[in-house]
């Protein structure tokens, strides 16, 4: 028989909803946060963490996030880890709307495919668990955010005219000895240095995103090389530490992320964005659902999911250079001028602000590459883990440890 | 000096450790459900922990002891619902034959502390390459340097060490090519193996399994495999085959039980896959499970070249002896 219920000595407290989500400084913006909260009714907990940092608790530690935001090479750490549960396409409402540089692989028949594991090699479900592009109902990652890197430089150095043309080479070119610097982590800073040793006709590899034991040597080599002769100023782990060292450290030429340019104040015109002639090193991110996740955290789960495909979160991250997998869903949340500028390529009509409001292009700037089809069809690699990646990563962060304890010695000594 | 007659004195710690605990459970001393762990066995037997792993994985594939939900293994076998008896092996009085205890003590010999320095060598090479420092060896195990060479001529004899032209020992690094290389190996010559031992495979063990897999056991893949070779491939009548084969798995084994206690997740989704290949060898033309088993390990080259890329999040410190220098 039923009980009747018992009389309440104070109103009930409403459980509240939240929704743990973990990633890095590329999708964890606050204004992304508050208009999700807004819009979905329950509270959004970012965990902010660096690249390896996030990988390893993401992969060792799931139950201590509903949501894992981050990049799709990195599925071959967190994925087989076992911390993830597959995402049922079934739930994303706009999964048709995603677009095909995601799903296919390159943006059109002829754009370049790049070599390394496009985001397609990672996203599907397959038999025994292992991932690849055979479409299944069932994905690792919801592809959202995604962008094709560079490098940054000064053009005093490199020259400005219009007959320069950019080469990952410039990391390791003799005019800007003293004053290079590179992104810490091995998946991306590794290729960028491995782009550049190709680009200046050093080394040559048989498959630059899946090396062999004597390749990474001889990369490692040439690097030791450079680094004794003092080519090499610091290396840089977050946007913040990026723009510290263009601004502290004089750069000549950088790894860099979109975000970083807006970062630089309003004077960037002596440290501007390359578009390689060899090509863009391009990335993949997207947001993945915790193993534990089930029943009506794993509903609210789906609902941010669809929510961040639904165009404002695609908006902010076109103010800090990303691209989103449905931009024609972001281009309502867009000023036309922005949506010119960002997606087309074309010169900014007006002073554009970033995420938070702070100006970060000038009129009459123009993004360097042109628009989305133009940079998303010069693809050289896609970020990624290669067979050898335990060996690979070992030996890169053993350098870079040299690259930072060299600057902080010299900090010591100035 | 009169060397002890002792008929122990040369068998490996894992294999007396095995010995006794088998004894004990097999006459009562240990009653059924009681938790066995790790750290207390080593202090009873006064040995590190590597032996007794070893041994309780071997009393889990004889059927004497079970996993459970909790650390540890529980005497008895699976299936029955036995509770666990949480209490300190030392409460027990352990049978623990004079002649045996003098050999576990002993220290004298390579054999006896072989095995351990064998897991460290192996585990180590994730990390990178090594120098083995001999003197170091010698004092981390308390035997002679006469004594650590002979451990170090077995590991070189195994392929596990080398000397550098510098004449140093030297071990790693594990790279994804030796992994792939390894599984190619083993998939050439395993489903040979196989054939040739079909007259000889002890298929009252297979069976065995097969119930242990049924019945929901949770028995690990990794013992599934160490099953696998004891009872079907290792009995094919070519025994240099079948050392080559022991040998050729020997690094991939260890390297799989170090990252799984460097904290990375046990590979709980090849035990269908064992169930079909015990099966097809009970029942089938031994040809199909030779060919399922070469399917096999190709899918298992997969899963191995997967996890070395995941070792790449796992930090150094700590992880190896003192004797093992980072190059």
């Amino acid at each position: 028989m039923p009980q009747p219920p018992a009389p309440l000595a104070s109103p009930p407290r409403l459980h509240q909803r939240r929704l743990r989500v973990r990633g890095t400084s590329i999708t964890l913006l606050s204004q992304v946060r508050e208009r999700a909260e807004a819009d979905l009714g329950f509270s959004v907990d970012y965990e902010l963490l660096d690249f390896p940092t996030c990988q390893r608790r993401a992969a060792m530690e799931p139950e201590g996030y509903d949501v894992y935001e981050q990049c799709f090479h990195n599925l071959d750490i967190v994925w087989f880890w076992g911390a993830l549960q597959p995402i049922d396409i079934d739930r994303i409402t706009l999964w048709g709307s995603i677009s095909d540089l995601a799903k296919q692989g390159g943006i059109s028949k002829y754009a370049w495919r790049g070599h390394g594991d496009a985001p397609v090699r990672k996203l599907y479900v397959q038999p025994g668990g292992f991932l690849g592009p055979k479409p299944s109902r069932y994905i690792s990652m919801l592809p959202t955010v995604h962008n094709m890197d560079s490098f940054g430089y000064d053009p005093a150095v490199f020259g400005m005219s219009e007959t320069v043309r950019p080469s990952w080479s410039w990391l390791l070119d003799k005019r800007a000895k003293g004053r290079i610097g590179l992104m810490d982590e091995p998946a991306i800073g590794f290729f960028d240095a491995a782009l550049a040793a190709e680009a200046a006709g050093e080394l040559q590899f048989a498959d630059i995103c899946n090396m062999t034991i004597e390749e990474i040597n001889a990369l490692m080599a040439l690097l030791e090389d450079r680094r004794r002769q003092g080519y090499f100023c610091g290396a840089w782990r977050d946007g913040d530490q990026a723009a510290r060292l263009v601004r502290d450290a004089h750069i000549a030429v950088q790894s860099m992320w979109s975000p970083v340019y807006g970062q630089l104040g309003p004077h960037p015109g002596d440290f501007i964005e390359a578009a390689p002639v060899e090509g863009y090193r391009a990335w993949h991110g997207g947001a993945s659902l915790s193993r534990h996740l089930g029943g009506a955290a794993l509903d609210m789960a789906y609902e941010y999911l669809n929510w961040w495909l639904g165009g404002y979160a695609g908006a902010v991250m076109a103010r800090q250079g990303y691209y989103i997998s449905t931009p024609d869903r972001s281009r309502a949340h867009l000023s036309p001028q922005e949506w010119a500028y960002w997606y087309d390529g074309a010169p900014a009509a007006k002073d554009l602000r970033g995420p938070a409001g702070e100006w970060v292009v000038r009129a009459g700037a123009r993004r360097a590459g042109g628009s989305y089809r133009e940079r998303a069809s010069r693809i050289a690699i896609w970020n990624t883990v290669m067979d050898e990646y335990n060996y690979a990563a070992r030996a890169w962060d053993r350098f870079i440890l040299r690259v930072n304890s060299g600057r902080q010695a010299e900090e010591g000594a100035a | 000096m009169i060397r002890s007659p002792n008929p122990f004195a040369q068998e490996p710690r894992y294999e007396l450790i095995t010995r006794v605990l088998r004894s004990n459970i097999q006459r009562g001393n240990l009653p059924e459900g009681l938790v066995l762990l790790e750290g207390p066995i080593a202090a009873v037997m006064q040995t590190s922990r590597v032996p007794v792993q070893s041994a309780l994985r071997h009393l889990m594939a004889e059927g004497l002891v079970h996993r459970f939900e909790g650390r540890g293994y529980l005497v008895g076998p699976e299936g029955r619902n036995i509770l666990p008896v949480r209490r300190d092996i030392r409460e027990f009085a352990l049978d623990i034959p004079e002649a045996m205890d003098d050999a576990l003590q002993t220290r004298g010999t390579w054999r006896h502390v072989y095995e351990e320095v064998e897991e460290q060598v192996a585990s180590c090479q994730i990390f990178g390459e090594f120098r083995i420092i001999e003197t170091e060896l010698s004092e981390y195990l308390g035997v002679s340097r006469t004594v650590a060479r002979d451990v170090l001529a077995r590991l070189q004899e195994r392929g596990l060490i080398r000397k550098s032209a510098t004449s140093h020992w030297i071990a790693g690094p594990l790279t994804a090519r030796t992994v792939r290389e390894k599984f190619e190996l083993r998939s050439i010559m395993e489903p040979a193996a196989l054939r040739l031992a079909a007259p000889f495979i002890r298929y009252a063990e297979v069976e065995n399994l097969l119930e242990m897999i049924d019945s929901g056991s949770m028995i690990s893949s990794e013992s599934l495999s160490d099953a696998l070779m004891d009872f079907c491939i290792a009995q094919a009548p070519n025994t240099t085959l079948v050392e080559m084969i022991r040998g050729n798995r020997l690094l991939l084994s260890s390297v799989n039980r170090a990252l799984t206690a460097l904290g990375l997740p046990n590979d709980e989704a090849t035990i269908d896959q064992y169930r079909t290949l015990l099966d097809l060898i009970a029942r089938h033309p031994i040809d199909s499970a030779a060919e399922y088993l070469r399917d096999h390990v190709e899918i298992m080259a997969q899963r191995n070249l997967a996890r070395m890329k995941i070792v790449a999040v796992i930090t150094e410190a700590g992880a190896f002896a003192p004797y093992l220098a980072l190059q």
